[in-house]
């Protein structure tokens, strides 16, 4: 029992570490970028601070919006969740409320052409179905 | 026999000798008592010129450690003699037969009891001037046991307590004869109060209940609770200090009647005048006068009466004994209210709250005067929610919420508590409140606003235990000011995530857990057992009772 525990913390270890490496890698891209833009240098140990800071910064992140979707008495997170959670800074406020809207009006086109798309289907089959009905009743 | 009636300075001694001669020696204890009772005869005999009653009790005392139990024979020896004995021999039979008492086992044997049961039939027998004489004789005693007990001779205590344990009916022979023995006997003293002679001294002062007053009193209690909590969530509220002895005394307010609940109340609300918090008292009596309006309509009129008058007379004949102190406490609110009236009144808008409210009142002609005062808030609705509350509330418990309700109004934000109450039905004052909103304009809600804050800031003054500088401590009151903005932003925001328009209990911990004063180890239960108060707790953690019941209803 002992051991397995063990393992499975072990396991776990592994797996943040590579995450953590995962996204270290990420911040670096990104701070090269910066870099090139700016026309500024990153030094090593910002580029790990960052991406520590990051990474725990996502932990709390998803705590708080598991908490917020219970809250709400919910068990999937909600893009309402993470409007809650992005209030603070009202730029980001702003964005990710305009993102949020753009991804709800891309799902509802989709949904509304996916309708159209089954309703002729439905209407095809229907006819056959009928034609079919038909056919065997004659 | 004849040897007793010439000298009545030698009877007690000569008692003694003949109930030591032929006591039966059953205790070990006997001859030595024996011995000392020989070696204390001869002191006996030397201070002859003692006063008598200290020599009985010497000698009783002498007599109880030697003589434990009392053969029959001795006794009837002794109560034979009765009638030819002076009433100082009698006392010394009863002081005789009184159980010893120890110092580590107070509580005497019954046994003795009978005994002098016995001597006091006889004692009846015997005449009336008997009786009457013995008065002079039992009046030294009774006074020289307090003064005894002062220097703290142990055994004179010891023999004090006996007797009066021992000897219950004793004084029963006597009342009808002396009053002012029942003060030592018919209210016997507890070994407690022998041990502290101060207390000895003081009989306690009951009065009769009012049983009136106590039905109602049982009410208040009843309904006062859940108004406590939701209105105060503040962890450092100054009321807490000064509310807790006003709470636990409002109760006890109740039985005790005239004179003292007037003192208490007034007490309790120079207490609260003190503190500076002027709009706390000026919304006492509007608060008083709604909730009793609210209570008892037939009640309201001769209230409001009173306090505009500030003379109860007029109220105070029609109305039962059980509403005379809640009328005396009214004219005690009657007079703070003409203090107010010479502190000034606080804004136009807080006149214009207490109107809607009222309203709700009967009475109109006092209103003007409560008016004039009016309490003062910043939020309207948790006036409304408050007060929809307060009418649940009968009067014994208006001053302990006053300041709780008063510490809560002087912050900007709404706690969660109060906004709890404004989910309740609030609605009757909300209605007849439409105008409010617009009225209260930006002034008045600064200066609760900052008046709460300067109040918060001279907590953190307290706490830094250095001098500040005012600049400092006006930095300090920004940030309270932005951070209970904050708080009050992320409380809304939370109710609406969860699709309410009401700050609930969850709300607060979802914050809680935000801040990190909730955690997956320390849970909002642990922290309301640590930090609040136990009336609170009981309040917010619901505990199962019998019968399936949980307290409180959730």
């Amino acid at each position: 029992m002992e051991e397995e525990a063990e393992a499975e913390e072990q396991q776990r270890f592994s797996y943040q570490q590579r995450l953590k490496a995962a996204v270290h890698y990420t911040v670096g891209c990104l701070c090269e970028e910066v870099a090139l833009d700016k026309g500024m240098q990153f030094s090593r140990q910002t580029i790990a601070a960052i991406s520590e800071l990051t990474f725990r910064q996502c932990e709390n992140f998803a705590k708080d919006l598991e908490m917020f979707a219970r809250h709400a008495r919910r068990t999937t997170i909600n893009t309402e969740d993470v409007k809650l959670l992005a209030r603070r800074s009202d730029s980001l406020l702003k964005y990710i409320t305009d993102k949020s809207e753009e991804i709800t009006h891309i799902n509802l086109e989709r949904k509304a052409r996916k309708k159209k798309k089954s309703e002729d289907g439905n209407h095809n089959s229907r006819e056959l179905a009928e034609a079919g009905v038909v056919e065997s009743e004659q | 026999m004849a040897d007793h009636d010439p000298d009545s300075d030698s009877t007690p001694r000569t008692l003694l000798r003949r109930v030591l001669d032929t006591a039966d020696p059953r205790t070990p204890r006997r001859p030595r008592s024996a011995r000392a009772g020989a070696q204390r005869r001869a002191l006996l005999e030397t201070a002859s010129s003692r006063r008598s009653s200290s020599q009985t009790k010497m000698t009783t005392r002498r007599h109880s450690h030697g003589a434990r139990s009392i053969s029959r024979s001795a006794y009837v020896q002794a109560s034979g003699h009765l009638k030819e004995q002076t009433p100082r021999t009698l006392l010394k039979n009863i002081l005789l037969t009184a159980p010893e008492s120890s110092i580590l086992m107070p509580k005497s044997v019954v046994k003795p009891v009978p005994a002098p049961q016995v001597v006091q039939p006889s004692r009846r027998e015997s005449s009336l001037g008997s009786l009457e004489l013995q008065l002079p004789e039992l009046e030294p005693p009774t006074t020289l046991a307090p003064g005894l007990l002062a220097p703290g001779r142990r055994k004179q205590r010891l023999r004090l307590s006996m007797f009066q344990q021992g000897v219950p009916d004793f004084p029963l022979c006597l009342l009808p004869l002396t009053s002012s023995l029942n003060l030592t006997f018919a209210t016997p003293l507890q070994p407690q109060s022998v041990q502290r002679p101060g207390l000895a001294r003081r009989p306690p002062a009951r009065r009769a209940v009012d049983v009136g007053a106590f039905l109602q009193d049982l009410r208040d209690t009843s309904l006062a609770p859940p108004n406590i909590v939701l209105e105060d969530t503040q962890p450092f509220s100054q009321p807490t200090v000064g509310c807790s002895p006003r709470v636990y005394r409002s109760p006890p307010c109740m039985p005790h009647t005239g004179a003292e609940d007037t003192e208490l109340a007034a007490g309790c609300k120079k207490r609260s005048s003190g503190p500076g918090m002027q709009t706390n008292s000026p919304e006492k009596p509007a608060q008083f006068l709604a909730g009793e309006a609210e209570e008892v309509d037939a009640f309201a009129l001769d209230f409001l009466s009173t306090s505009s008058g500030v003379s109860g007379e007029d109220g105070v004949e029609p109305l039962q004994d059980g509403v005379e102190e809640a009328e005396k406490r009214m004219e005690e609110e009657g007079v703070s209210v003409s203090e107010m009236e010479a502190t000034g009144a606080q804004g136009p808008s807080r006149a214009e709250e207490p109107e809607g409210h009222t309203e709700v009142t009967e009475a109109e002609e006092s209103q003007g005067t409560a008016e004039a005062k009016g309490p003062g808030a910043s939020s309207g609705d948790e006036d409304a929610s408050d007060r929809a509350a307060r009418p649940e509330l009968v009067s014994s418990t208006p001053e302990s919420l006053q300041a709780r309700r008063h510490h809560q109004f002087l912050e900007p934000d709404p706690p969660p508590g109060a906004a709890v109450l404004s989910s309740e039905p609030a609605e009757p004052l909300l209605v007849r409140r439409p105008p409010r909103p617009g009225t209260t304009g930006p002034r008045p809600q600064q200066d609760p606003h900052k008046a709460g804050l300067s109040h918060y800031v001279k907590f953190f003054s307290f706490y830094a235990k250095m001098p500040m500088e005012r600049k400092a401590l006006e930095m300090v009151e920004k940030c309270l000011d932005k951070y209970f903005q904050h708080l009050c932003d992320d409380l809304e925001v939370f109710a609406a995530h969860a699709g309410r328009k009401t700050v609930k209990p969850e709300d607060v911990e979802l914050l809680m857990r935000r801040q990190g004063l909730v955690t997956d180890q320390v849970s909002l239960h642990v922290l309301v057992e640590r930090y609040l108060p136990l009336e609170y707790r009981q309040l917010l953690i619901p505990c199962a009772s019998s019968g399936n019941s949980v307290f409180p209803a959730q």
